[in-house]
């Protein structure tokens, strides 16, 4: 009987078009989705190179000014911005420091239109006065990025739909049902195996037109097997447990079209209310402190350090006798107390802003118990994880960003305070910034829960329609 | 014979389950969905009014102090809300909300609550604006996809030809007893969402005029809507086919199309990444007047202008303080690189608009989303508007700090301090958006395409011939 059901499920299917007309959505969806994809990437890569390219441009120049400086020549640049003082530098020469893109990047936007993938931070200035949202019209934003990850969670289900909703609604309608009963098969049987079919075909469809974006966009999916084929996984188990639900709507429900209004139900329910609301939720259950009252806080302190700068300068000297004794000369001028009030201030502002760091990591635990509600969200945040764009790789990244320019200014304070000149020799112990990705998490354990809660759904469409099923299909057809 | 059309049709869906079942789902979500704006609402406006204030007080507390101490040390501008803002949230989570002025410098908004959120946040809120855009189109496809689908398949088609009812009777009969329903849902919405927003303390500038536009806008929207499925379902055989078709008709408006639009603005209008932006200014601004350096080129030149001009020849014989004078030529130029630099960025983004305007052909749900983020003051050009207002604020009170430096020192000095009661004397930042009428004209282009779609669905239902 199985075999039969195959032979005769693909010709249907080929001869209804369904084949080609999937595979020729899927191809173009793909490759749309993957040309935006790597588009995004090259230009986040060229973006970073460029930057780094200045950077090598203004070195030389500094190099040049330093030594001419070195050896007792008149230079044209004006007072301030001569690289011997370190604050120059500091300030002038600061550091590319860049978030490169991962090999998978390119299937999920995620944050990545969010926020900046290189910044370069300053002596001066605090860290949290980094801005590390990246300058997108918001209306961008709004719209969000066509992207493989959205095919894939949003557009994928409706295919799903679109391919299954009336597997034995249409038997019903067009009176076959009575045939079908006749056969030494189970109706559920029957459809399980039907739309175990669809899902092989559909499946196969997926991979090949994949590997065939792949191919034409010169990814080389084979150096990168492994995540490939997690990819693949994750594709595969969220197809079956949208086949799950059409296979439970399929038994349960009556009509065509009653099944595609309670398959879309459910589509609107997991992939649009579900996330939105939970998005809420974590909201009100976590809020963010008010970034306008933070605002006042800082610049209360602020204000208030700025009117004791001299004493703040008198305890940093106090805490660090070392400056004293290195210095013969004791000169102390803006930046002396600048620095040490700067520090003064990041210290004070550091629960403030620690306090939205956790807030965020609650919110982020939150949605990660959660995601389990709807496998739109889970696989979402796979997607995301796997391109190393999610809300955790910024974070990741920021906490680099800041622990970067903190030894970027612990190498240059010592400078300062002992009024000692930077030189060219100094150049190649200037820090440098290599960026470490987030370890992955395994995510082997998605796929695998997404797989027994499919298993689930299927077996609660095996129990419930066991009984007396059969024969009320019949009779009210 | 439309009346008693509309009565049997009314009649079906009211007996319908699903229906009723649905429409008890999208009045209590959109009741959640206003709850849950208007409190967030009041909080922002809580907090913005707090930190206004209190911004104020340390501004005008600063105590004896250079003038141009006081312009390094600047000032934050506030982003106000408003409060359509209840009914169309718009882009305001992406945008900043608090600018910083200072001396030389042009700063963007900064904190925006979407970079405050997890990534949950880009799968979009439930807000009134996400049931209205979203789910009430969907509402609108589960009540009329089988409008005539139903009738061939019920066999009640012979019956009705039996009848001699025109055709466009029948059609208007179907037609009314589709609007009905969501012409009441969002009247009673409007109405409770004005009656919230007058209700609420300092409601600001919030006016009836603005509200109707928006029923307007939405109600145009849903026309649309309403055209679309009764023509589908005409045009096909069985109402799963047509449910199907009319969901592709929406999944391609309302989230396809706008994600597509805004990869090809970006893709052929790109923006700057921030680091080349500022890279960019920071260039342009080394090749003119630096208010703080007196040696360069330029600096000379306007020394030279400026003896010249009043006949002296020693800038200690000027009757003001050459330092602050060049200080705020400085500023002037600075500011025009600014002004040059996000020009620059409003052409790209009106570009980008005129990719979106043209892919609203294929989609209503761009146009009415622009008109109604645009009269809830909640769009992207409001925010411009906003950030401009801030820049001219700011290069004003450069103006007025520069000007009392020049007049009350004399040149070299720089130990001048100015009078603690000196910052009370600087006019506060006032903002108020744009009227409605300059709204409406600045979108004339959404208002025409949406009215094209109006027309346009309305000239299918003429295709229509059952009978």
């Amino acid at each position: 009987m199985f075999s039969y059901n195959f032979r005769y499920e693909l010709k249907l299917l080929l001869r209804s078009k369904w084949i080609q007309l999937l595979s020729i959505i899927l191809l173009l969806l793909f490759g749309f989705s993957i040309y935006n994809g790597k588009g995004k990437v090259t230009k986040r890569k060229t973006d970073i190179v460029a930057a780094k390219d200045e950077v090598k441009e203004n070195d030389e120049m500094m190099l040049k000014l330093l030594d001419s400086v070195e050896k007792g020549m008149q230079v044209s640049a004006s007072r301030w911005t001569i690289p011997t003082s370190p604050m120059v530098v500091g300030n002038y020469h600061p550091r590319v420091v860049a978030m490169e893109p991962q090999s998978m990047a390119f299937i999920a936007t995620g944050q990545a239109d969010l926020f900046t993938h290189y910044v370069k931070p300053k002596v001066t200035g605090d860290d949290f006065a980094l801005n590390f949202t990246e300058m997108t019209s918001p209306v961008q934003l709004l719209f969000g990025s066509f992207d493989l990850a959205f095919v894939i969670v949003y557009l994928l289900p409706l295919l799903i739909i679109a391919f299954s909703y009336n597997v034995l609604s249409s038997e019903k309608e067009s009176g076959s049902i009575r045939l079908l009963a006749s056969q030494p098969i189970r109706i559920q049987n029957w459809v399980l195996q039907k739309l175990s079919l669809r899902f092989f075909w559909l499946s196969v469809l997926v991979i090949l037109s994949l590997l065939v974006t792949f191919l034409i966009f010169n990814i080389e999916w084979f150096s990168m097997f492994q995540s490939f084929s997690m990819l693949i996984g994750l594709i595969l188990t969220y197809m079956l447990f949208w086949f799950a639900l059409a296979f439970l709507v399929n038994l349960w429900v009556g009509s065509s079209a009653k099944n595609a209004i309670s398959l879309l139900g459910l589509w609107v329910l997991f992939v649009l209310l579900v996330p939105s609301m939970l998005n809420q939720l974590s909201t009100t259950l976590y809020p963010m402190p008010s970034r306008t009252l933070m605002i006042n806080e800082m610049r209360g302190l602020k204000a208030e350090v700025a009117k004791k700068q001299d004493k703040i300068l008198d305890n940093f000297l106090r805490d660090h006798p070392e400056y004293a004794i290195n210095d013969t000369t004791q000169t102390r001028g803006f930046y002396h107390r600048y620095m040490a009030s700067q520090r003064l201030v990041k210290e004070e502002l550091k629960p403030v802003l620690t306090a939205y760091e956790n807030q965020l990591k609650k919110q982020q635990a939150w949605v990660e118990r959660l995601k389990w509600v709807s496998p739109a969200i889970t696989i979402q945040e796979s997607l995301n994880k796997m391109a190393g764009t999610s809300t955790g790789d910024y974070e990741h990244f920021r906490k680099q960003v800041v622990t970067f320019s903190e030894s970027w200014r612990s190498f240059l304070i010592p400078f300062l305070y002992n009024n000692q000149n930077f030189t060219p020799a100094d150049y190649p112990k200037l820090p440098q910034f290599t960026f470490q990705p987030k370890p992955k998490t395994k995510q082997a354990m998605v796929p695998v829960l997404l797989l027994i809660i499919t298993t689930l759904l299927f077996g609660i469409g095996f129990i419930t329609s066991k009984k007396a099923k059969e024969k009320s299909m019949l009779t009210t057809s | 014979m439309i009346r008693k059309t509309f009565i049997k049709e009314s009649k079906e869906l009211f007996r319908d389950g699903r229906v009723r079942i649905a429409m008890i789902i999208v009045v209590l979500l959109m009741g959640v969905s206003i709850w849950i704006s208007a409190r967030q609402y009041q909080n922002t406006n809580d907090q913005y009014e707090a930190a206004k204030t209190a911004e104020r007080t340390i501004w005008d507390n600063q105590g004896k102090k250079n003038p141009h101490s006081a312009a390094h040390y600047g000032t934050y501008a506030f982003k106000p809300k408003y409060p359509l803002s209840l009914v169309d949230q718009g882009v305001d989570k992406y945008a900043g909300t608090s600018i910083f002025l200072e001396a030389h410098k042009r700063n963007e908004a900064q904190f925006s609550a979407a970079a405050d959120q997890t990534g949950l946040a880009r799968f979009g809120d439930l807000t009134p604006d996400f049931m209205l855009l979203f789910m009430i189109p969907l509402l609108i496809i589960l009540l009329g996809y089988n409008s005539f689908t139903k009738e061939n398949e019920m066999g009640t088609l012979t019956l009705l030809k039996s009848q001699g009812i025109s055709s466009w009777k029948w059609i208007l009969g179907k037609w009314t007893a589709l609007f009905l329903p969501i012409l009441i849902l969002i009247t009673a919405l409007f109405i409770v969402a004005g009656l919230i927003l007058s209700n609420l303390k300092d409601f600001g500038v919030f006016d009836w005029n603005s509200l109707l536009w928006m029923y307007l806008i939405y109600s145009s929207y849903y026309i649309i809507f309403i055209n679309l499925v009764l023509f589908i379902s005409a045009k096909t055989k069985k109402s799963g086919i047509s449910l199907v078709i009319s969901l592709s008709l929406w999944i391609l408006s309302c989230l396809a199309i706008p994600k597509v639009a805004s990869n090809i603005a970006e893709d052929t209008y790109p923006y700057p990444t921030r680091q080349e932006f500022v890279a960019n200014v920071l260039k342009d601004k080394k090749q003119g007047l630096d208010g703080h350096n007196p040696w360069s080129k330029e600096a000379k030149l306007l020394k030279e202008a400026v003896l010249a001009e009043h006949g002296v020849d020693s800038l200690h014989q000027l009757p003001f303080n050459f330092d602050a004078y060049r200080m705020q030529k400085g500023e002037e130029h600075e500011a025009e690189i600014y002004f040059k630099h996000y020009n620059h960025l409003k052409d790209q983004f009106a570009k980008q608009s005129n990719v979106y305007k043209g892919l609203a052909a294929f989609s209503p749900y761009l146009p009415t989303r622009f008109m109604s983020m645009a009269i809830a003051h909640t769009d992207y050009a409001t925010h411009w508007n906003f950030a401009d207002a801030a820049e001219n604020y700011s290069i004003a009170t450069q103006k007025f700090l520069n000007d009392d430096f020049a007049k009350n020192s004399t040149y070299g000095n720089w130990g001048y301090r100015a009078d603690a009661n000196f910052w009370k004397r600087l006019p506060a930042f006032e903002y108020s958006p744009p009227k409605l009428g300059t709204v409406l004209s600045g979108n004339i282009t959404n208002l025409g395409v949406l009215g094209c779609w109006l027309i346009g669905s309305f000239l299918l239902l003429l295709f229509i011939k059952k009978i």
